[in-house]
């Protein structure tokens, strides 16, 4: 069932495009995420699966299931490329970001006052927003568009079943999952990110295909 | 034409370029500063601005000029981003403008990052209702003391520590003895006074780490963290001896109550926070009993 709903969407060559132009994009933004945020990110190859959109909360959650309690920073993207993103952290990644990233003494300060279930879910959403940002970005920019950003939302330290609702999701909708790992070299820190799109962005995403494909025959 | 929005608007908007030079600078930047955008264009932002030249605020911009990101400074944890004085003479809240910001990317014709945006809205009315309306939830509006339901989540909390950590807590329930007379004779305003005068006083004994809360009419409750029985009576005896001797005008008329005060203690075999409420309501009751302007420890 799933194969022929998926050749329906991108043809397997389709597909083999997008794969390789993602693993440059991911390969070009953990260079540049290591300058940003002083610490080499590992992101993986990404995997690529067309799904129906109600099916993703329980593919989702397969993913996570390990890591029992989650945080979730989501944000919204569009452009011609359009879609939800989801980074799905595993437990305690808020607490090991904040001592990463707080070594400037003039960060501390502005945060001394501040509970730290806030700071977390701070450090959460910038850390969050750089990653989506930087992997969205990139493969904007590869594929000659240009995408802006919602604010991000996030969810701290949630049950992983709990974190996500069916309700959040469109029916009726065909989502194209981009699932990639990362972790962070230093520190414990790793997850999924989700990139998750729909019918809408599939004609400029074939034709933007086409396009960057033409550049090297 | 369109370029008048950018003076018009009711935001702030700074543009900077890669080496961090303002490149813009509009009005509302220029009225809640003070600065206007000739004297600072073209000049380094961090040698106007050098509290941002902190990590979060480098890494965030270079996220804007590698990746085209947008990045969020959300009032909650920054407060502002630029230290301008508040525009609202009546609220006295916040010593200066709360600020939600965000920074994002201005590109050329063929794409490419030329430019970053900062934008700053000022959201010191909302911040303000929001900490009314936090400050409305924890506290008893007679007495400006905390209410029960602050109480009681403070408790749970407790509870549930010490059940995990053990160590030891107090609760003094305290009640104005013959209240109702007081009521009865001077009059509901008079009893309000009396509320507050003696929550002000018992406020005024505990320590910073104690939490006082009117529990009911004419009712009171003390949470001592990391307090035994003997030291919480001591605090209750004194709590007890300073409101007997308080003397209170009212209208003219000295008017003088006293309370009576029931002890109770975290310990082995209280299995809830509402047991620990129910052991001191006891033994105040007992105080009740046994002639009040007393302090009995439970069982």
């Amino acid at each position: 069932m799933m194969e022929i709903h998926e050749n329906q969407i991108l043809t397997s060559e389709e597909g083999e495009i997008l794969q390789e132009i993602m693993n440059i994009a991911f390969g070009k933004s953990a260079a540049d995420l290591a300058d940003v945020i002083d610490t080499h990110v590992v992101l993986s190859i990404p995997f690529i699966k067309i799904m129906q959109v109600t099916e993703l909360p329980m593919y989702i959650r397969e993913h996570v299931k390990d890591y029992k309690k989650i945080s979730i920073v989501e944000q919204n993207f569009w452009g011609r490329f359009k879609g939800d993103a989801l980074l799905v952290f595993s437990s305690g990644s808020g607490k090991e970001l904040i001592a990463m990233l707080q070594h400037g003494p003039g960060e501390i300060s502005s945060f001394e006052s501040d509970p730290i279930d806030i700071l977390e879910r701070e450090t959460l959403m910038e850390v969050g927003n750089i990653l989506i940002g930087a992997c969205v970005g990139k493969l904007a920019e590869l594929l000659k568009d240009v995408v802006t950003y919602t604010p991000p939302m996030v969810v701290v330290e949630r049950y992983y079943t709990d974190a996500l609702s069916e309700r959040q999701f469109d029916v009726d909708k065909t989502a194209i999952v981009l699932k990639t790992d990362f972790s962070f070299t230093e520190g414990n820190v790793s997850g999924f990110l989700f990139l998750v799109t729909n019918n809408d962005s599939i004609k400029w995403l074939k034709e933007a295909l086409r396009i960057f494909i033409e550049q090297y025959e | 034409m369109f370029q008048q929005i950018f003076d018009a608007i009711n935001i702030g908007i700074v543009i900077l370029d890669k080496d961090m030079k303002v490149h813009g600078w509009n009005r509302w930047m220029e009225v809640h500063s003070g600065i206007a955008e000739h004297e600072i264009k073209g000049s380094s932002f961090f040698n106007t601005f050098p509290h941002l030249n902190n990590p979060k605020f480098v890494r965030s911009c270079k996220s804007v000029f590698s990746f085209g990101n947008f990045c969020f400074f959300s009032q909650k944890l920054h407060h502002h981003l630029f230290p301008f004085k508040t525009t609202s003479y009546a609220d006295f809240r916040f010593e200066f403008m709360q600020q939600s910001c965000a920074m994002g990317p201005l590109r050329d014709e063929n794409n490419e990052i030329k430019y970053l945006f900062i934008y700053v809205q000022d959201v010191t009315e909302v911040a303000a209702y929001e900490q009314k309306l936090l400050e409305i939830n924890m506290r008893d509006g007679l007495t400006g003391i905390y209410n029960r339901r602050f109480l009681e989540s403070k408790l749970s909390e407790e509870f549930n520590r010490h059940q995990r950590y053990g160590g030891v807590f107090s609760l003094v329930m305290l009640d104005i003895d013959f209240f109702k007379k007081v009521n009865d004779t001077h009059g509901h305003q008079c009893g309000d006074f009396i509320l507050k005068a003696v929550s002000s006083r018992v406020a005024s004994i505990i320590r910073n780490v104690d939490y006082l809360a009117r529990y009911g009419g004419e009712e009171f409750c003390c949470l001592l963290p990391e307090t035994g029985i003997p030291a919480a009576l001591t605090v209750a005896e004194r709590f007890r001896a300073a409101i007997e001797q308080q003397e209170t005008n009212y209208d003219g008329e000295i008017i003088k109550v006293t309370i009576s005060l029931g002890v109770s203690e975290f310990r082995k075999g209280i299995e809830s926070a509402e047991m620990m409420v129910k052991k001191a309501d006891e033994a105040l009751y007992r105080a009740k009993r046994e002639g009040r302007n007393k302090v009995v420890v439970m069982d």
